[in-house]
């Protein structure tokens, strides 16, 4: 039990690293699918077909496979940068394939009425998108969203994978190498995440009743 | 009727699909034998040995014929010498010795992807100790990190361990050590022109990069205290973040050291080391009668002249100078 | 609660490789005729490579002006998608690494066996964890649902713990903390129970939703025939429940697929890992990692694909 209670500043340290990587995947991850939904669903045949082959690809890999590519590979063709960014690069990549996916059922959620009723009044494209559809789809994309960082926190574990051991369970797996008690660290660092998820479980339940319509 | 004949045919040509994709997957498993009381993992090198890879053209693998040729020259165990020992009779009875290492680690341990074939110094210890005790060159290897060793050895999946293990005394509680059988000491690598690091010293402020699980960051604070540590898995991995930038120079053990730098142009190895890192053969806690036995063989092959020949056919392509004294056993 | 969790249906299918991607008017139809059926299956296929989705409606049909627009702009990407192409391809050669003698082991049997057995492998972990999460994902469902709150509890806390943990830490743990209580397990299922445990959490949320989506009139009108509670499971509620989420399902194991990447920390020879060695030996890493995600897109798509199938044939027509 010392082992934990003498090093809650290692726990507390992962736990920042985690979060930082996790907050900045979620905000680019996030931009880019909305770029991407906004391909998929243009009039533009080669912007909707290249947007359509990256998410189709991108959900297929293993998010361990893109990763090491980036932090691995990347180098051999004179990219090399910093690991923490080149493994957020890598995972703002591949989780903006979901996230566009995430967009475009929420677009789709949106009653036809709705675009019509605004393409009657002279809406233009990019207006129908901004003032209607998507303020009425952000009420659907919030649990989806909501999962999706869920998703992106469990996953930032992987950075440790690739050399980024800041990160929570790269310092829980030190930690153990250290004290050899496994059974009482990686509890807490389960305790650690369960903790984090139902924050963001909460908060999302939040989010949705603040949004909703009635 | 044109409908379900279109429909039968496709599903035909689905089955016949399936079946061979289980065909290929069939002889791709049938190839790789398995030892029936180990779960079916990394690769086996049984019976390859007499092939030997022609010429590789991979220095990493050192003078694989000399090695095979020592091979051959090895007596296997009397039986006496195995019957006294439970362990060694199993290993004996089963045919097979399952060996944890690597695959990565030239001059050490370096697996041949096209022909399975395991080469270097800690390889050829491990063949030299199947063929004492099975009588033939029969070896299982078994995939080992820092982080798994002891484990391996405590739940038995493995035999031996022989992975540039080093022997620390946190570890000796853990594990046996047979040996030691080298006696290493921890190099730098830096990348190739790099100029201001010559010693352990000029560390400081550096980043250096070491493999987790080992006792390497201690020992590289005790020297140089304000350097900063970047841990990767594998010693390739590594290899790879010091030749890309991402780090200043590497520490681990000399030897393997030389390995790397012979296989990658791109990197050399310091002449400075510093710390000591004796090499030993790990096996489970609970066999201390087989740890006797295999301190056995290691003086034999070293008061033979096996020992010398052997690091002359691995690391001495690397290391130019005299061959080492083998160390003393115990 | 039912809406939550149809919710969540459909965020597992939206996390998986492009399982069901929702046609465009005009789906599958009803089946009118075989050949006819296959004729709207190739067309809905179609429409849905292409897609134009919503944005069918977001704007009227294209007059001359916009079809002049709409020209340019796709002339545009083309030159513009062009450019990115070339000048990626373009840096690679001038890295060298689009040199022959980095590709040329592809071609050659030993290498081409050495990661088949890496792809075997991990198709094997995933069969095997796919069967065994799937039957604990059933039981922990029907665990969930019961009446009683003794099994309620304990799978409602198993399930919702187990959805929060990273799998690499479960990894972990089994791999240091079992040796400490006293467990030995051979390699491959040092994988495959930190596999199991997550996946047979998240198995048992979708077949949750499946059964609550089910419509209350089917469990009342088996009621009011004088099935039981678990004759009422086992002949009327799970059948339909079972159906509806096999999309899911089959999502589901592509991501178990996934997991067995993390294969690495166990050193258990699967593909990612074969390709790693295969690399450092050919001095062609990032070769070796892009045949190997080459690989995983292939298997993944095709499984895909099969999840598709499966569910035009399951309701008719595509969700």
């Amino acid at each position: 039990m010392d082992a934990v209670t003498s090093n809650v500043s290692v726990f507390l340290g992962g736990i920042a690293v985690s979060a930082e990587i996790t907050a900045a995947t979620f905000v680019l991850a996030f931009a880019l699918g909305l770029l991407l939904a906004t391909c998929r669903i243009s009039p533009v045949l080669p912007l909707r077909a290249a947007a359509g082959l990256y998410v189709a690809v991108l959900r297929s890999i293993p998010l361990l496979v893109v990763l090491t590519l980036f932090v691995f590979g990347l180098p051999y063709v004179g990219l090399t940068y910093s690991l923490l960014w080149t493994a957020v690069t890598a995972m703002s990549l591949y989780w903006a394939a979901f996230f566009c996916e995430a967009v475009r059922s929420g677009i789709r959620s949106v009653p036809a009425g709705q675009i019509e009723a605004a393409r009657a009044l002279g809406f233009t494209f990019s207006q129908v998108l901004a003032l209607v559809v998507l303020p009425q789809a952000v009420r659907v994309m919030v649990q989806p969203l909501a999962n999706l960082l869920i998703a992106i926190v469990l996953n930032s574990s992987l950075a440790a994978a690739v050399g980024v051991t800041a990160e929570l369970t790269g310092q829980t797996e030190l930690l153990d190498q250290r004290y050899a008690q496994p059974l009482i660290i990686f509890g807490a660092a389960a305790v650690c995440y369960v903790a984090l998820t139902f924050l963001i479980g909460r908060a999302a339940g939040f989010a949705e009743r603040k949004v909703a319509l009635h | 009727m044109r409908n379900s004949r279109r429909i039968s045919i496709r599903r035909a040509a689905a089955a016949l699909s399936l079946a061979a994709l289980g065909a290929v997957a069939a002889c791709s498993s049938q190839s790789t034998p398995v030892a029936a009381p180990v779960a079916k993992t990394g690769s086996s090198s049984a019976g390859h040995s007499s092939s030997g890879s022609p010429a590789s053209a991979n220095p990493g693998t050192g003078n694989v014929g000399a090695v095979n040729a020592l091979i051959a020259n090895e007596a296997p165990a009397p039986a006496s010498a195995i019957a006294a020992d439970a362990v060694a009779a199993k290993i004996r009875s089963s045919g097979t010795l399952v060996v944890g290492g690597v695959e990565t680690a030239p001059l050490f341990s370096l697996l041949d992807p096209a022909t399975g074939h395991v080469s270097g110094f800690d390889a050829g210890i491990s063949q030299l100790l199947a063929k004492y005790i099975t009588g033939k060159n029969s070896t299982k290897l078994v995939n080992v990190t820092a982080d798994t060793r002891e484990a391996l050895l405590e739940n038995h999946s493995v035999d031996v361990v022989v992975a540039t293990y080093t022997i620390t005394p946190a570890r000796a509680k853990l594990v046996r050590f047979a040996g030691p059988y080298f006696e290493d000491g921890l190099g730098i690598a830096v990348r190739t022109g790099t100029t201001g690091i010559t010693s352990a010293a000029d560390l400081a402020g550096k980043t250096v990069v070491t493999e987790s699980g080992s006792t390497i960051p201690t020992a590289v604070k005790a020297v140089a205290p304000t350097a900063k540590i970047q841990l990767f898995g594998t010693d390739a991995e590594c290899v790879q973040a010091l030749e890309q930038g991402r780090a200043d120079a590497y520490v681990l053990d000399q030897g393997v050291l030389a390995g790397d730098a012979l296989t990658n142009p791109g990197i050399k190895v310091l002449p400075a080391a510093f710390d000591e890192q004796p090499l030993g053969i790990g096996v489970p806690h609970n066999e201390p009668q087989f740890e006797a036995f295999v301190n056995t063989w290691l003086q034999k092959i070293e008061s033979d002249g096996t020992w010398a020949k052997l690091w002359k056919a691995t690391i001495g392509t690397a290391i130019s100078g005299q061959t080492p004294v083998p160390p003393k056993v115990g | 609660m039912g809406a939550r969790l149809k919710a969540a249906v459909r965020d597992e299918r939206m996390l998986a490789p492009a399982a069901v991607a929702p046609a465009a008017a005009g789906g599958g139809g009803p089946r009118r005729g075989s050949s006819q059926h296959d004729n709207a299956v190739m067309l809905a296929a179609l429409r849905r490579a292409i897609d134009p989705g919503p944005g069918a409606t977001l704007f009227d049909q294209p007059g001359p002006r916009a079809r002049r627009r709409i020209a340019i702009a796709t002339v545009l990407a083309l030159v513009v998608l062009g450019a990115l192409v070339w000048a990626a391809a373009r840096r690679f050669a001038d890295y060298g690494q689009l040199s022959a003698d980095k590709w040329a082991p592809f071609t050659q049997w030993p290498i081409i066996h050495y990661l088949l057995n890496g792809l075997v492998a991990t198709l094997e972990v995933t069969v095997i964890s796919g069967g065994i999460a799937l039957a604990a994902g059933l039981f922990l469902a029907l665990g969930r649902l019961s009446r009683t709150r003794l099994l309620r509890w304990p799978a409602a806390l198993y399930v919702e713990v187990l959805r929060s943990v990273p799998l690499l830490l479960l990894i972990y743990a089994f791999l240091l903390g079992l040796p400490v209580i006293g467990l030995r397990l051979p390699l491959m299922w040092q994988l495959i129970w930190p596999i199991v445990a997550t996946n047979s959490a998240i198995l048992a949320e979708i077949f949750r939703a499946g059964v609550l989506s089910v419509d209350r009139g089917q469990t009342e009108a088996a009621q009011a025939i004088g099935l039981r509670y678990w004759p009422t499971m086992w002949h009327v509620v799970m059948p339909q429940a079972v159906r509806r989420v096999i999309p899911s399902l089959v999502s589901q194991v592509i991501r178990l697929l996934k997991d067995s990447t993390l294969g690495y920390v166990v050193s258990y020879q699967e593909l990612l890992y074969a390709a790693g060695v295969l690399g450092q030996y050919n001095h062609a890493v990032l070769q070796c990692f892009l045949v190997a995600a080459f690989c995983y897109v292939i298997v993944n798509n095709i499984l895909a694909a099969v999840a598709r199938r499966l569910e035009l044939r399951m309701t008719g027509s595509p969700s």
